[in-house]
C-alpha cells in the first residue's frame, strides 16, 4: 500500500460536542460576570471517532436529531468542538444549507462570484469555473437574474453547481438531494460518483438509503450521539433499516424470545407433557449449522422430537420470527397432503427437517419456530425458539428480496 | 501571549490575505444599498444633507451661532459639513455594527470562512459611501479658494479615523452576538455622543476650562478638529493628531484581539 491510500483525509478521534443552553439570552453575560453556574448541558456529540481513507466516500445516518449536523458543522469547522480532535487533510468545500452566502437581490453570476471567493478559489479559475458552474446547473436563461427570483430547485442547482465546481479535496453535503427535479438528481448523483472516481472524499449526510448505499464506501451511523456503528455502508444500512423496522413493534426482541437452550426449564402448565423438542438446528444446504444467513440461500430447519405421550397424531410448523410475536413466514405440514405421520408412542424420536430455498430476508435478525400441534394444527403441544440468526445484509433498501430476473426489449420500429 | 500575538497578527493581516472575499463583501453591501431602492446613491446622499440644513437653520438661524474665529471667519454652514460628513461615516458604522454578524448568521454557522472580513467590510462601506460627500465638500471648497498644500494629510487623518471606527464596529459586533440589547443601546450612545462632540458647535463654546477639558479626551473631537484645521488653516495641532493616533491604535488591536478570541464561539451562539 502506498502512503497515500494510508493517510486518512479525515481523522476524527474522541469528538463531543456539548451546548450550554440557556433559559435566557443574559444568563450567558451573567454567567461570565458572577461565574455561577446558569446553563444546562446538552450533549450532542459524545466519543466520536472514525477515519475517512483518503479518496472513499462516507455517509452519515441516524434519526432526527442524533447529532448529524453538529458532525458536519464540526468537520466543517464552523463549530468548535468540546474535546476530541478533528484532522482534516485537503480543502474542503460544503453544502450545509442550500445557498447559504447568497444574498437575495444579486443575480446567479454575482453570487457565482462571491461563493466562490468564499470557499477560497483562486482568482484566474474564476471565469472558467462559471462558465462550467452555468452550464452544469442548466441556468444560462436565468444567471443574470436576481436569485431572489429562482425557485428552490433553482437555488438549490446553482448552490450544488458551485461547491462540487470549486473541485475540493473533500465535499460535505448535508440533504441537499432531496430537492431540485429527479432529473437534476440524477446530474448530482453523477457528478458525485464522478467525484469518486476521482479519487477524492464526500462526506454525505442523507435519510435516502439509496442515495447512502450508491454513494458512499463507509456508512457512519448515529444515535442520540453516539456512533452506534461504523463500516460498509451495505452492512451498516441494513441494520439501521433494521433497527428502525423493530422500534415499530411494540416489543423489545430480546426480552421476548424464551431462552433456546433452556429446555427444560420451560413454563409447561400441562400435567403430562406429550412431547419435547430435544433440539432445533438451522443448517445451510451443506448440513451445516449457522448463524448468519445470506439472502437468497437455502436453509435447512431441523428439529428432533421426542414423544412422552402415546396416542400422539401430530402436525409439524416452523416460522421465521421477527420477535415472539411478529412471524414473517410460516410453514406448516398442514397444509401439505402427503405428509402423515400417523400415531406415535412413548418413545418415538421423530427428526423432521424442512428445505427452505432463496431467503427473501434482506436484512435484520430473525429467530426459527419449531413445534409440534395436534392434528387440527391448534393446539401446539410444544414449541422451541432457535438462537438468533443475522442476515448478511446486501444492497438495495427494504426489509425483503427477492428472486428476479431482468428482461429488456428495446423496439426497433 | 503568542496566542494574543498570533491572533491580532492575522488581524491586522485580514484585508492582505484575504483581498478578494473582503472586495466582494464590500462590493456586494455597497451595491446591495442602492439595487434594491429606486432612489439608489440620491438616499445615500439626502441624509447627511438634510440634517445638515437642519441644523444648519436651527443654529445659524435660530441660535445665531456666529461663524467661529478660531477658524479665520469661516461660515458656520462649512463649520459643520467639514465636521459632520466624518461623523456621518462614523456613526453609520458603529450604528451597523452591533447587526454586522447577526444579519450574517446564516452564513456564519453553515460556511467556514475568515469572519473577521465583516467588521473589516462593514467599516469600509460607510466610509467609502460618505467619502463621495466629502470629496464633493472638498472640491467646492477649493473652487471657493480654501486649497492649501495641507490637504494631502487628510487621507491620513480619515484613515486613523477609518482604524478608530473599525476597532470599534469589531468590538460591539462580536459582543452584540452574546447580547442583543447593546443594538438599542449603541443607537442612544452614538446619539449622545454626537451631542458631547463639538460637531453643531465650536468648542470654545463650552465656558467652563474644566468641562472643555474633558472634551478634549473625545477622539472624535481630535479627528473633527483636525479636518478643520487642516482644510480651513492649513495647519495641524500636535496634541489632536497624538490622541488620534494613540486612540486610533488602542481601539483597533483591542477590538481586533477581542473579535478574533471570541471568534471560535460564533456557531454556538448564532
Amino acid at each position: 500500500m502506498s502512503d497515500k491510500a494510508l493517510k486518512p483525509s479525515v481523522l476524527v478521534q474522541n469528538l463531543a460536542k456539548t451546548f450550554k443552553l440557556y433559559e435566557h439570552p443574559q444568563d450567558r453575560l451573567l454567567e461570565l460576570i458572577f461565574r455561577t453556574k446558569r446553563h444546562e448541558n446538552y450533549e450532542a456529540l459524545q466519543d466520536v471517532s472514525f477515519a475517512i481513507p483518503d479518496g472513499k466516500s462516507v455517509g452519515i445516518i441516524g434519526a432526527n436529531g442524533a447529532g448529524k449536523s453538529t458532525l458536519l458543522k464540526l468537520l466543517v469547522g464552523t463549530l468548535q468542538p468540546t474535546s476530541g480532535d478533528i484532522k482534516i487533510n485537503g480543502q474542503i468545500a460544503a453544502l450545509l444549507a442550500l445557498g447559504a452566502g447568497f444574498h437575495p437581490d444579486f443575480t446567479g453570476r454575482k453570487n457565482i462570484h462571491l461563493n466562490a471567493s468564499l470557499l477560497g478559489v483562486p482568482a484566474e479559475n474564476i471565469l472558467q469555473l462559471e462558465r462550467e458552474i452555468i452550464e452544469f446547473s442548466e441556468l444560462s436563461q436565468f444567471i443574470d437574474r436576481p436569485v431572489k427570483t429562482y425557485s428552490t430547485g433553482m437555488y438549490v442547482r446553482l448552490a450544488f453547481s458551485i461547491a462540487t465546481m470549486v473541485r475540493p479535496d473533500i465535499l460535505i453535503i448535508d440533504e441537499a438531494l432531496s430537492v431540485g427535479d429527479m432529473a437534476f438528481q440524477k446530474k448530482c448523483v453523477t457528478r458525485m460518483n464522478q467525484f469518486r472516481l476521482n479519487a477524492k472524499s464526500m462526506v454525505l449526510c442523507s435519510h435516502s438509503m439509496f442515495h447512502i448505499q450508491e454513494l458512499c464506501d463507509f456508512t457512519l451511523w448515529i444515535d442520540q450521539g453516539r456512533v452506534k456503528e461504523f463500516g460498509e455502508s451495505e452492512k451498516v444500512v441494513g441494520h439501521y433499516e433494521d433497527f428502525n423496522n423493530k422500534k415499530k413493534s411494540y416489543n423489545s426482541i430480546r426480552e421476548d424470545i424464551p431462552e433456546a437452550k433452556s429446555a427444560t426449564g420451560q413454563k409447561n402448565n400441562k400435567e403430562i407433557q406429550e412431547c419435547r423438542i430435544n433440539s432445533l438446528s438451522v443448517c445451510n444446504e451443506k448440513n451445516k449449522e449457522v448463524t448468519e444467513v445470506k439472502p437468497l440461500s437455502t436453509l435447512i430447519l431441523k428439529m428432533q422430537i421426542e414423544v412422552l405421550a402415546d396416542n400422539i397424531n401430530g402436525h409439524f410448523g416452523f416460522a421465521f420470527m421477527r420477535s415472539a410475536e411478529e412471524p414473517i413466514s410460516s410453514f406448516l405440514s398442514t397444509n401439505s397432503e402427503n405428509i402423515n405421520l400417523g400415531e406415535c408412542k412413548k418413545g418415538d424420536v421423530i427428526t423432521v427437517s424442512l428445505l427452505v430455498e432463496k431467503i427473501a430476508m434482506r436484512n435484520g435478525e430473525f429467530f426459527v419456530l419449531g413445534g409440534l400441534a395436534d392434528k387440527s394444527g391448534l393446539l401446539w403441544y410444544e414449541t422451541k425458539f432457535s438462537s438468533a440468526l443475522s442476515v448478511t445484509s446486501t444492497k438495495g433498501v427494504g426489509p425483503l428480496i427477492m428472486d428476479s430476473t431482468w428482461t429488456i426489449e428495446k423496439q426497433d420500429d | 501571549m503568542f496566542i494574543t500575538f498570533q491572533l491580532v497578527h492575522e488581524w491586522i493581516l485580514t484585508p492582505i490575505s484575504h483581498t478578494r472575499l473582503v472586495k466582494n463583501f464590500t462590493r456586494q453591501d455597497f451595491s446591495a444599498q442602492f439595487t434594491a431602492s429606486v432612489g439608489g446613491v440620491f438616499w445615500l446622499l439626502l441624509t447627511p444633507i438634510a440634517n445638515i440644513t437642519i441644523y444648519a437653520f436651527v443654529f445659524s438661524y435660530i441660535f445665531k451661532v456666529r461663524a467661529v474665529e478660531d477658524f479665520g471667519e469661516t461660515s458656520f454652514v462649512l463649520f459643520l459639513m467639514i465636521g459632520y460628513l466624518p461623523w456621518f461615516a462614523f456613526a453609520e458604522s458603529i450604528g451597523k455594527s452591533t447587526s454586522l454578524l447577526l444579519d450574517k448568521a446564516a452564513l456564519i454557522t453553515k460556511v467556514k470562512f475568515p469572519v473577521q472580513v465583516l467588521p473589516l467590510s462593514g467599516t469600509l462601506v460607510p466610509y467609502l459611501t460618505h467619502t463621495i460627500g466629502i470629496v464633493l465638500l472638498l472640491i467646492y471648497l477649493a473652487i471657493n479658494g480654501y486649497a492649501n498644500v495641507m490637504w494631502v494629510i487628510l487621507p491620513a487623518i480619515l484613515f486613523l479615523q477609518f482604524i478608530f471606527t473599525m476597532g470599534l464596529v469589531a468590538l460591539l459586533c462580536s459582543l452584540s452576538v452574546f447580547l442583543r440589547d447593546l443594538q438599542q443601546l449603541v443607537a442612544l450612545l452614538i446619539s449622545v455622543w454626537f451631542f458631547l462632540t463639538p460637531i453643531i458647535y465650536p468648542i470654545n463654546m463650552i465656558q467652563s476650562d474644566v468641562v472643555r477639558s474633558y472634551f478634549l479626551w473625545n477622539p472624535m473631537h481630535s479627528f473633527i478638529n483636525l479636518y478643520r484645521e487642516i482644510i480651513l488653516l492649513g495647519e495641524i495641532s500636535v496634541i489632536n493628531l497624538q490622541i488620534s493616533i494613540v486612540f486610533a491604535a488602542t481601539s483597533y488591536l483591542i477590538g481586533g484581539w477581542l473579535f478574533m478570541k471570541i471568534r471560535p464561539a460564533f456557531g454556538d451562539v448564532l
